[in-house]
């Protein structure tokens, strides 16, 4: 079946505007509205990423920046259905909802073609099929996802102390968890989504490592690579007050504005490197130009190349740096 | 057919007048049921007596002599040894559809002291099973009271008229105290003072599951008997601090006419304790705690009686702006059970017309059969289902004309009509 991203962006829309709504009229045919819209969105998202997994041949957490933006957006709807589901009264959907719709927006920007990485060398390739890769592209989701998820429940503490502390009632329409639980929940986000990064980033350094065993040219300063580790510096350096600090001389609020510029910094930072390395020649999680039907051949045409010892058949003008790199290695 | 109920209420007797005449043991209640059936034989009952209404319903298939507002007045005279003149004032009498809304108002709530209040549901439900206990409940009052329990179920689940609280303390712990904390049995309460405002909220955390009560109160007898009544620990007013400084939860409630905790001695307090969730309910007036002591630290959540009012007078309104709702659904509601009733009351002249054109129709087929004996099984069916169908046709209009009528009330007219011309004396 044919899908589009607006398919499901529209869906996921008409959910936050009925979201919205809910906040002064609550009913059930609105939540039910909600639930349905929400739940169209998500079997269009599904059957999308399906379909382009069908086209890469690779896994959406890999094959590309568009792939993998949808998959954390995919990630932030299943659990908003399943909470909408278990809790009829949460209002969780204006504050999740702004940022799967944001995410589903930046698929339209970032690039759908494969980066470098995976599209330039064949032992990427290879390498791409095998666990590190995977386990990479894994591990930094899921970081990220509760990044999401601590920023959102960040979001929430806020409202309700700042309701509570002005002694407004617990409105009809926007209802909160207690700061209590939220609290309790942020802190299990940030500990989770530190270590998840963390990881992420290790096995990085690792998957780059093998893939400089096959290409020269990759290089740690590439871009996204620097730009991910100072966020990740960042956000360990906010662990390290968090968990270092004693509880009686931190307040949760203090502790919930911190945690939404940690994490906010860090969405920003890796969300804005991946629209940027779309336009970073000099990036290996940057696109190249050319699609995946291409690609493949393009890779089996260095191959060929590389075991015949000619390389002229690649130097083609889409793809100087890779003609570069083989001659430099022929 | 009949149905009317006495009532004394809130709304016009003093609760002086509705403890005389209420039924507050099974004891009494198997006496009244007892003395309904000697005083009013042939006529169901239905007793509902709560701490806001003392009501009787009746109901009879055969109209004759309905127990009216003295009758019961007589009844209730009789059964508290009561003087009449002391309440017979304060009964209010209703009878058909009006008895019927009115029992669906009072289940639904829209009668109710608290509007929407949600007890009064179970309290009719356990009426209505005690009155089945006695074998006091008939047909009619048996309807009227399984409808009456849909009507408050439509209600609550069309209306908002039961959401948002109404009373202090259960703001105070359900839309606060609930909305800082996720869990009170890990929670400490401190109670200074030992007002009955600390009590009623006393009971709310109580239920929320609240772990250690502390009270402190400079008359330590006083203390020493909340203390016991609700699990806690009394503690003498020089501890004061030192609860403050332990305390998740700080009632408050003293008769003191000017602040005992102000903003540096908390602040005081809080050094010691490090910043840490803390809820207080200054529910003093004149206040107990320097409206400042809010302002120490973002932790700090403090409300006295003004902010809970302003909640409970919205919450008030809110259920207000259902009540339209509410009526319109009771109205509906009424009117379609009145149809039914008015419609069940042409049931025997139906079962009567129906009989007798099938005993017509039973006389002229047999004398058919006599006449041509050699119809087989088979025709004589076929005959026998084309009767049928001419009785129905010929009964269907009738039968819709008395179901119309039934709509505008009982049809009296209309039935005696029927009864006449086709009905044999």
């Amino acid at each position: 079946m044919d899908v589009s991203v607006f398919c499901f962006l529209a869906s996921y829309l008409c959910a936050f505007g009925l979201e919205c709504r809910r906040l002064y009229h609550r009913t059930g045919l609105t939540r039910a509205c909600v639930l349905l819209f929400a739940a169209a969105g998500l079997v269009a998202h599904t059957l999308y990423l399906w379909n382009r997994h069908a086209q890469t041949g690779l896994p959406p957490l890999m094959s590309s920046t568009h792939d993998w933006v949808l998959v954390l957006a995919w990630m932030a709807i299943l659990v908003y259905l399943f909470l909408l589901v278990a809790d009829r009264q949460l209002a969780i959907g204006v504050f999740l909802l702004p940022l799967v719709l944001a995410l589903v927006g930046l698929a339209y920007l970032v690039s759908r073609e494969p980066t470098q990485i995976v599209r330039d060398t064949p032992e990427m390739r290879e390498v791409a099929g095998r666990a590190w890769a995977m386990l990479h592209a894994t591990l930094l989701v899921f970081g990220i996802a509760a990044a999401i998820f601590g920023l959102v429940l960040s979001l929430m503490y806020l409202v309700q102390h700042h309701r509570l502390r002005h002694k407004h009632a617990r409105n009809e329409g926007l209802i909160l968890p207690n700061l209590e639980r939220l609290a309790r929940l942020n802190n299990w986000a940030v500990v989770l989504s530190v270590p998840l990064l963390t990881l992420g980033l290790l096995t990085g350094v690792v998957l780059g490592w093998l893939a400089r065993k096959g290409s020269e040219s990759l290089s740690f300063s590439d871009p996204v690579v620097v730009g991910s580790a100072v966020a990740w510096l960042v956000l360990v350096a906010f662990f390290v007050w968090f968990a270092g600090t004693p509880a009686r001389r931190t307040s949760g609020r203090q502790v919930a504005w911190l945690t939404v510029m940690a994490f906010g910094f860090l969405l920003v930072t890796l969300i804005g490197l991946q629209v940027l390395t779309g336009h970073l020649g000099n990036s290996w999680h940057a696109a190249t130009e050319g699609g995946w039907s291409r690609s493949h051949e393009e890779a089996s045409t260095l191959a060929e190349a590389r075991a015949g010892g000619r390389i002229d058949v690649i130097a083609r003008p889409a793809m100087p740096q890779l003609a570069q790199r083989e001659a430099r290695r022929s | 057919m009949k149905l009317q109920v006495v009532s004394c209420s809130h709304r016009v007797a003093a609760l002086d007048v509705r403890e005389k005449l209420a039924f507050s043991t099974d004891e009494q209640l198997a006496r009244a049921y007892q003395l309904l059936k000697l005083s009013f034989p042939g006529s169901e009952s239905v007793l509902v007596s709560t701490c806001n209404r003392v009501e009787v319903y009746t109901a009879q298939e055969d109209a004759e002599h309905p127990p009216g507002r003295d009758e019961i007045a007589r009844f209730f005279s009789d059964f508290h040894h009561v003087p009449l003149e002391i309440f017979v004032g304060d009964l209010l009498s209703q009878s058909g559809p009006e008895a019927v809304r009115h029992l669906f108002s009072v289940v639904s709530s829209v009668d109710s002291m608290v509007l929407g209040e949600p007890q009064i549901v179970n309290q009719v439900k356990e009426a209505y099973r005690i009155a089945q206990e006695h074998d006091a409940c008939g047909p009619l009052t048996n309807m009227l009271f399984h409808r009456a329990i849909e009507v408050s179920k439509r209600v609550r689940t069309e209306t908002r008229l039961s959401e948002g609280r109404v009373s202090i303390a259960s703001v105070a712990v359900g839309d606060f105290g609930q909305s800082i904390f996720d869990r009170f049995d890990d929670k400490t309460v401190l109670v200074i003072g030992a007002g009955e405002m600390a009590e009623e909220t006393l009971r709310y955390l109580k239920d929320a599951g609240v772990g250690q009560i502390v009270v402190v109160n400079r008359t330590p007898d006083r203390a020493v008997e909340l203390a016991a009544a609700w699990g806690g620990a009394a503690r003498p007013w020089d501890e004061l601090d030192r609860w403050l400084a332990a305390a998740d939860v700080i009632v408050s409630t003293t008769g003191a006419e000017r602040p005992i905790v102000d903003a540096a001695r908390f602040a005081k307090v809080r050094a010691e304790t490090g910043i840490r969730p803390v809820f207080i309910l200054d529910l003093g007036a004149p206040r107990d705690f320097d409206p400042a002591v809010g302002a120490v630290d973002d932790s700090v959540f403090l409300y006295d009686i003004d902010d809970l009012e302003k909640t409970c007078a919205e919450n008030r309104r809110l259920r207000s702006r259902e009540l339209e709702k509410a009526q319109r659904i009771i109205d509906e509601a009424t009117e379609t059970f009145m149809q039914e009733v008015y419609y069940r009351a042409t049931g025997p002249a139906i079962a009567r017309l129906r009989e007798e054109w099938h005993d017509i129709r039973q006389q002229e087929l047999d004398v058919l059969y006599q006449k041509l004996p050699h119809l087989e099984a088979r025709d004589r069916a076929a005959i026998e289902r084309s009767i049928e169908r001419i009785i129905n046709k010929l009964l269907h209009p009738p039968l819709k004309a008395l179901k119309d009528e039934a709509r505008e009330g009982p049809p009296h007219g209309l039935l005696e009509a029927l009864k006449r011309l086709f009905l044999r004396e």
